[in-house]
């Protein structure tokens, strides 16, 4: 099994020299620069202009320029469409979950040779996620630990007691309902894929598992129902919220101090920072609710690694520079300056001698928590080829349950449905019934 | 409006020249050498991209081999494409959707459209020049923008309309929920459209001449009736051209929708067949499919059309 | 109400129907004109009080209250990665005032190529462009797309520029205004005089056509102005973005990144000045009886 996909990766390696070839006077695998030379990046987020800044004065011979293409998913989509162009950047910012996307799609490069040593500068499960048979495709920039940001000025207020596990997640939920009729403790929004897929994770589920060539899709099995179902029960007795969230709605609300929760990951206190400034000082960041009592394991939301595409001109030079802003001393400064939560563990070490986010002042004991919090995460990756389908499949499935009324489980087995055929007729082997 | 301009109002000609005059060899080429740009142009953006695209929905992306994180190469598919896009339940729903929408749209567009103009025409308003301008404004504004404006102006949490709606004991209105989002999202468009088309019915009625009005009246035609029986049949191949892009607006429906997507569970990924193609396109990366769909559409739009032009009695469009 | 009497005022020359109106005659369309024009403003009323507030008042203020942080939201639009706002604007004036420009030159020649002369192909020609007023052009923009990326365009300023000039729709209104106001007669005189087929269509035919030749300017750029899925597509260096996508980009950020609405709304503020001038201004100049002129009979 191994050798067959040794020799798509190695046939795909030779046709993009034969490219190379054909564009290039050069005759070596890979263009050697005679001079100064130019990268473009395509990332998006506060982070990178800090970054590239550093980089750039630290390499005069590899000047990057750096061009914000849109949101993750925007960015992601154009990456396809400007690769198959021939038109891609040398070098990309892509979240996890599209990673397997752009590899089938044969948009990153598989960079092994040039940045293999770097797996011991990231923790296991970090590193899982972008390394796919033995291969690596990318190098981790920030990762999205889930956790549970609160409001703990009105927690107190209405007297509910942080939640530990989610069954006590329900019971403060109630607790808020009862205590302030017009507050939730949190939103169900239907349409964050990236959310419930943690989520399901967490409990154990592992949506797309590969065995050889063969792939098997469980986004319907027995836990992730048993998630969906959770949350059912919550919005069938008004417990939480349900609709999109970070909409001028629920800005609103959150100013009004009636959301008073968000499970998400280490980013979100910036999110609620750039909506909410005069809350700065209310929140708090906890462990996110556990499933069973006592197993800390949490799964990731978002996070993104930086990747060399095929059109890569100095494929060399471009993993350098991957390489560099994401295990750097350097790099990792302006990571948390600028409020991403590192991949690295020299930037996660780093973030010990840093101040609280501005929404959390007063937390002196954040950034432990927040490590804490990164060494629990599950060491195994469950994205499949065709997460970008799902994620839409999703999105539809479950907005349309939440509106017409219909059970979770069902979008569930819906969003299932809709991934399986589509890997069938994309021609991948598939266990699924 | 100057007469000159007036009768320099196309009226329906030939366009020929009537007398044949001895022919030169300049004559020949000159007409080729005028028509070419905008000919070259068509063929380059608009014929080969259709081409292209019928191409297109006839190829499919497969892996080959089976690997697990196997490239994907580009093969020939047959009819596969729209066999999917015709049984496509998302996708057909999508043009059900238009549909809703479109009845909701269209005609409201046009009758206020065309109730403004006669007000404006019937120079018996105060205040007209002010009214005209503002209500053409919209016309200024991008429909992303639109949509942004609205968007706050629905949402019960920061909505003006709501604030007033709950003063008065009705509760805040639902605007992006159930059928009323259908409302919600013509609204935009009606909002955006009534200036345009108000502007192109009353220059219509103001190129008409006056003594029909008079003789009218001294039959004894009061304003309201001269409105009716004369005004609005004469502005009616305004009115069927109005309509005519109203129709293919209504089927390109993009922009509000997907603006509006982030701030409602309501609104699906394929909430209108555009919306479908562009996630098959760029969100799943099936641009064959997206081709097919875009190529169902456009036969779709061009047998509309033509239904319509059909039942207007060739109004539009004729020599 | 029918009098016989005879207008006191005949405003711009026009005669016949602005008549002694009693007062309640001239209330009600003036109150229904007022409703409207309130209705078209209201949307408008809301960006000037919301780009005046702060990013805590936007979601906590009543909606139409005025807020206190205009000059600073201004500040930050302006600041927001090194000036890309202005960049944004300057892009929308070149896509737009060049685009329509060059679509005004290309579709009042071929307007009046085909209205003026007989030549082999031009009822092909007529017919195409036709169909090319039907389809539905947004359906066009993928296989657009792929077509530059052959070219190696994609992603320039051509890939949004080139698609934008030509218009079936230009062309049609341009072929039917040099039929109304380009009187052949005139260019046989021109003709037997000795004129090229060139000078006379630049000294003749040409200044017959302006007031047409303005509307397809408006029109399109009007139309360029707001498009947003074609540079959406197109473009992919947000310092190429026209102002749609940019400000599109500011409202869908990332996970990590809230949505920048507070600029977002002050860039559409600004965003829409311009074009309401230009309007205001052009609208003296342009015909729009044409677009629905060539219809008749």
């Amino acid at each position: 099994m191994r050798t067959r996909i040794t020799t798509v990766v190695g046939l795909a390696a030779l046709a993009a020299t034969m490219v190379a070839c054909a564009s290039e006077d050069d005759s070596d695998e890979a263009a050697q620069p005679d001079g100064p030379i130019t990268l473009d990046y395509w990332a998006w987020g506060t982070s990178q202009d800090g970054l590239v800044e550093a980089w750039n004065s630290a390499h005069p011979d590899v000047q990057v320029r750096r061009t914000d293409a849109g949101g993750p998913s925007d960015s992601s989509a154009k990456l396809v469409t400007s690769s198959r162009a021939d038109e891609a950047p040398d070098v990309a910012l892509v979240e996890y979950q599209s990673l397997p996307a752009m590899i089938v799609a044969d948009v990153a490069m598989d960079i092994t040779d040039h940045v293999g040593d770097l797996s011991d500068s990231f923790n296991e499960g970090v590193w899982s996620q972008v390394t796919f048979n033995d291969q690596v495709y990318g190098v981790p920039q920030d990762v999205g630990p889930m956790a549970l940001i609160y409001n703990a000025a009105r927690f107190d207020e209405l007297g509910v007691d942080l939640p530990t596990t989610w069954e006590e997640y329900a019971q403060a939920a109630a607790d808020v309902r009862a205590a302030d009729p017009d507050a939730y403790i949190s939103t169900f929004a239907p349409d964050q894929f990236g959310w419930f897929a943690g989520l399901a994770r967490q409990a154990g589920s592992v949506w797309w598992e590969v065995d050889g060539e063969t792939w098997t899709v469980n986004i319907d099995d027995a836990t992730s129902r048993e998630v969906a179902e959770y949350w059912q029960n919550l919005a069938d007795e008004d417990l939480v919220d349900t609709g999109p969230i970070l909409t001028p709605e629920w800005n609103a609300e959150l100013n009004d101090g009636n959301v008073l929760a968000w499970p998400a990951a280490l980013w979100a206190p910036g999110v609620i920072h750039g909506v909410a400034p005069d809350q700065a000082g209310d929140w708090r960041l906890a462990p996110l609710p556990q499933w069973e009592d006592g197993n800390p394991n949490v799964a990731f939301q978002g996070g993104s690694a930086v990747v060399v595409t095929t059109s890569a001109e100095y494929p060399e030079q471009a993993a350098e520079f991957a390489a560099w802003i994401n295990s750097s001393q350097e790099g990792a400064e302006v990571q948390i300056e600028t409020g991403q939560y590192p991949a690295s563990l020299l930037g996660q070490e780093a973030t010990l001698q840093s101040d609280p986010p501005e929404l959390m002042q007063g937390q002196d004991e954040y950034w432990e928590i927040a490590a804490e919090i990164a060494s629990s995460t599950v060491d195994e990756i469950s994205w499949g080829p065709n997460v970008n389908v799902a994620d839409s499949a999703f999105q539809d499935a479950f907005n349309s349950a939440v509106t017409d009324g219909t059970p979770l489980v069902d979008a569930l087995a819906e969003t299932q449905q809709v991934v399986v055929d589509d890997m069938r007729e994309t021609g991948f082997s598939l266990s699924n019934e | 409006m100057d007469p000159t301009t007036t009768d320099a109002a196309p009226s329906v000609q030939t366009g020929v020249p009537r007398r044949v005059t001895k022919p030169r060899r300049q004559r020949r080429i000159a007409p080729y050498a005028f028509v070419t740009p905008g000919v070259l142009l068509y063929v380059a953006f608009l014929l080969i991209p259709i081409v292209y695209a019928i191409y297109l929905s006839f190829r499919g992306l497969r892996v080959a081999g089976g690997a697990a994180l196997g490239r994907r190469e580009e093969v020939f598919v047959g009819f596969d494409n729209y066999a999917k896009a015709l049984t496509d339940g998302d996708f057909l729903a999508g043009f059900l959707r238009l549909a809703v929408y479109g009845l909701i749209a269209v005609p409201i567009t046009l009758g206020l459209a065309l109730t403004f103009a006669l007000l404006l025409d019937s120079g018996v308003a105060r205040l007209a020049r002010f009214s005209r301008t503002a209500i053409f404004i919209p016309y200024a504004v991008p429909g992303v923008i639109a949509t942004l404006l609205w968007g706050f102006l629905y949402l019960p949490a920061t909505s003006p309309i709501s604030d007033v709606s709950e003063a008065l004991g009705f509760g805040v209105i639902p605007f992006l929920n159930g059928s009323t989002l259908f409302v919600s999202v013509a609204n935009i468009a009606i909002w955006s459209g009534v200036g345009f088309n108000m502007i192109i019915i009353y220059t219509s009625l103001r190129s008409i001449p006056k003594e029909l009005y008079e003789s009218a009246r001294i039959d004894g035609a009061n304003e309201l009736q001269i409105a009716l029986r004369i005004k609005v049949p004469l502005v009616v191949p305004a009115l069927v051209l109005t309509g005519l892009f109203a129709l293919i607006g209504t089927l390109q429906l993009y922009g509000e929708p997907t603006t509006l997507r982030p701030m409602t569970s309501e609104i699906t990924h394929t909430w209108v067949p555009l919306m479908a193609i562009y996630r098959d396109a760029f969100l799943r990366d099936d641009l064959s499919l997206a081709a097919a769909a875009s190529v169902v559409l456009a036969v779709g739009t061009l047998l509309v059309s033509i239904v319509l032009l059909r039942f207007t009695q060739k109004r539009a469009f004729g020599e | 109400m029918a009098t016989l009497t005879r207008p006191a005022v005949s405003r711009a020359g026009r005669a016949g129907d602005s008549r002694a109106v009693g007062a309640s005659g001239k209330l009600l369309p003036t109150i229904v004109l007022l409703i409207g024009a309130v209705y078209c403003l209201l949307p408008v009323a809301w960006v000037l009080a919301a780009a005046s507030k702060s990013r805590s008042e936007l979601f906590s203020t009543f909606t139409f209250a005025p807020g206190s942080g205009l000059l600073d939201n201004l500040r930050e639009l302006f600041a927001y990665g090194d000036g890309q706002f202005l960049m944004w604007a300057y892009n929308s004036l070149i896509f737009a005032g060049l685009g329509a420009f060059l679509s005004m030159l290309v579709s009042t020649a071929c307007g009046y190529g085909l209205a003026k002369f007989t030549f082999p192909g031009r009822s092909l020609i007529f017919y195409a462009i036709l169909g090319g007023v039907l389809l539905p052009g947004i359906t066009l923009a993928i296989p657009q797309y792929l077509l530059m990326s052959e070219l190696g365009l994609a992603g320039t300023y051509w890939s949004v520029l080139l698609p934008s000039i030509i218009s079936p729709f230009g062309i049609y209104l341009s072929r039917v205004y040099a039929a109304g106001a380009v009187p052949s007669e005139t260019l046989e005189a021109a003709r037997i005089d000795g004129a090229s087929e060139w000078r006379i269509f630049r000294s003749v035919a040409l200044p017959m056509m302006v007031p047409g030749m303005v509307t397809v300017f408006m029109l399109q750029f009007v139309g360029i102005w707001n498009n947003f899925l074609l540079p959406f597509i197109m473009l992919s260096d947000q310092r190429k973005y026209p102002l749609t996508v940019g400000l599109y980009t500011l409202l869908a950020n990332g996970s990590g990144q809230p949505a920048l609405y507070s600029l977002a709304i002050v860039g559409a503020l600004l965003s829409i000045i311009p074009l309401v001038a230009l309007i205001l201004f052009l609208q003296r100049f342009w015909r729009m009886d044409l677009i629905s002129g060539g219809l008749k009979g």
